[in-house]
C-alpha cells in the first residue's frame, strides 16, 4: 500500500488540499438559449408578465464556497416584451423604461453567500439612472458541464421611477414587480 | 308573485328588466368614456369597470334566459297590428342577442389583446381566443357596430314602450313597472 503514497499522488492531495485557498470558483458563461429573464407587474391585481429578451449573466462560482464569486449582470431594457402592443409601445417612454435614455440595466454582486440549500447574491441594481441595493436569492442545479441558476425576487417599481406622473399611484398597476429568471451557464 | 301571468310580469321578471337596465346604461357610459379617454390609470380603470359589468350582464342575461323560458312570457294587447307584433318580437330577440354578443365580442377583444384580467379583482378571465392583434382589431370593430345597433333598438324598445303607455294607453310598460303589483 505504499504505492499510494507515490509522489504524484503527493502532489496531487497537496495541490487539491491547498485550491481551495487560491480559487474563488470556476467561471461561467451564459447560454442564452436556456435562459430566461421575467419581469411580472401586476394590473388591477392581474399579473401582467413581460420579459427581457436580451440579456447576459457572468458568474465566479463555487456552490461549495460561494465566498469570494461575483455576479455580473446586464439587461437590454430594449427587449422588453409585455406581449401587449399597445403596452410595448407605453413602456418606451420617459414614464416607464425611458428607452432612450436608459437602454440598458446592470446588476453586479461581490458578495455571494449561502443561506440554507439556496444561495443569495447581494448587490446593486442600476435601472433607469438609479441605483439600488438588491438581494437575489437563487438555487443552484450542477448538470454534468453545466449549471443551472434559478430564483425570484420582488423589486419596488416606483424605487428605480417606473412610473412616473399620475403613473407613480400604484392602484391600478401595482407597486410590486417580481423578477424571475432562469440562467443555463456553461464553464468558461 | 314570483311567476310571469299571463297579463302580468313577475318579480324576478321585473327584477332582471330594471337592475339589467340600469347595467347596460351604466355600462354603455363607461364604454364610451373608457375608449376615448387618453391613455393614464383613469383610462385602464374605466376598462377594467366595463369589463367587469360587461361580465357580469352576460351572467345575468344567462339566469334571465333561463327564467324566461322555464315562465310563460305575458301575451301582448290584443289590439295591436302584426307588424307591431312582428317589431315588439324581432326587437327583444335582438336585445337577448346583443346583451350575449357585446360581452362576447368585449371577452374576444380582451382574449386577442392578451390583456390580464380578472373580473372584479376576483375571477381571472380564460381566454377564448389566442393572443392576436388583427383579431382584437376586428373584434373592435365589430363590437362598435354592434354598440350602434344597440343603441338603435334601445331608442325603439323605449320609444315603443312610451307609445304604448301614452298613445295606446294599454298596460305594456305599466306591468313592468317595479312599483306596480302584478
Amino acid at each position: 500500500m505504499r504505492k499510494i503514497l507515490s509522489p504524484l499522488w503527493l502532489c496531487g492531495l497537496l495541490l487539491a488540499g491547498t485550491a481551495p485557498l487560491f480559487a474563488e470558483g470556476a467561471d461561467w458563461k451564459m447560454d442564452p438559449a436556456g435562459s430566461k429573464l421575467e419581469f411580472i407587474a401586476t394590473f388591477e391585481k392581474a399579473p401582467a408578465p413581460g420579459v427581457f429578451k436580451e440579456f447576459d449573466a457572468r458568474l465566479r462560482f463555487d456552490a461549495d464556497k460561494p465566498a469570494g464569486g461575483s455576479l455580473d449582470v446586464t439587461i437590454k431594457v430594449t427587449s422588453a416584451d409585455m406581449n401587449i402592443p399597445d403596452v410595448n409601445k407605453e413602456i418606451r417612454g420617459k414614464d416607464w423604461f425611458d428607452y432612450a435614455a436608459f437602454p440598458q440595466a446592470e446588476f453586479h454582486s461581490a458578495d455571494l453567500r449561502r443561506d440554507g440549500k439556496r444561495y443569495v447574491a447581494r448587490g446593486m441594481l442600476a435601472l433607469k439612472g438609479v441605483k439600488q441595493p438588491v438581494e437575489v436569492p437563487f438555487t443552484w442545479t450542477a448538470a454534468g458541464d453545466g449549471a443551472v441558476m434559478e430564483g425570484e425576487f420582488t423589486v419596488k417599481r416606483g424605487a428605480f421611477g417606473i412610473g412616473l406622473g399620475e403613473w407613480k399611484a400604484t392602484d391600478t398597476i401595482g407597486a410590486d414587480v417580481k423578477v424571475k429568471f432562469k440562467v443555463k451557464l456553461r464553464k468558461g | 308573485m314570483l311567476r310571469n301571468a299571463f297579463d302580468s310580469w313577475g318579480a324576478p321578471a321585473k327584477l332582471f328588466h330594471w337592475v339589467m337596465a340600469a347595467l347596460i346604461l351604466a355600462q354603455i357610459a363607461l364604454g364610451l368614456m373608457a375608449a376615448n379617454w387618453r391613455v393614464s390609470p383613469a383610462k385602464l380603470e374605466l376598462f377594467f369597470w366595463h369589463k367587469s359589468t360587461g361580465m357580469l350582464i352576460l351572467a345575468l342575461v344567462a339566469l334571465r334566459l333561463l327564467w324566461r323560458v322555464a315562465n310563460s312570457t305575458p301575451e301582448l294587447p290584443s289590439g295591436m297590428a302584426a307588424w307591431e307584433r312582428a317589431a315588439a318580437r324581432l326587437s327583444h330577440f335582438l336585445l337577448y342577442a346583443l346583451m350575449i354578443a357585446l360581452p362576447v365580442t368585449g371577452w374576444i377583444i380582451n382574449s386577442a389583446s392578451n390583456v390580464p384580467f380578472r373580473i372584479f379583482w376576483l375571477i381571472p378571465l380564460p381566454a377564448i381566443v389566442a393572443p392576436d392583434q388583427p383579431t382584437a382589431d376586428l373584434f373592435e370593430l365589430v363590437h362598435g357596430g354592434l354598440f350602434t345597433l344597440l343603441a338603435l333598438v334601445l331608442v325603439a324598445h323605449i320609444g315603443a314602450a312610451l307609445r304604448h303607455h301614452y298613445v295606446k294607453r294599454d298596460t305594456v310598460l305599466a306591468r313592468m313597472l317595479p312599483w306596480r303589483r302584478s
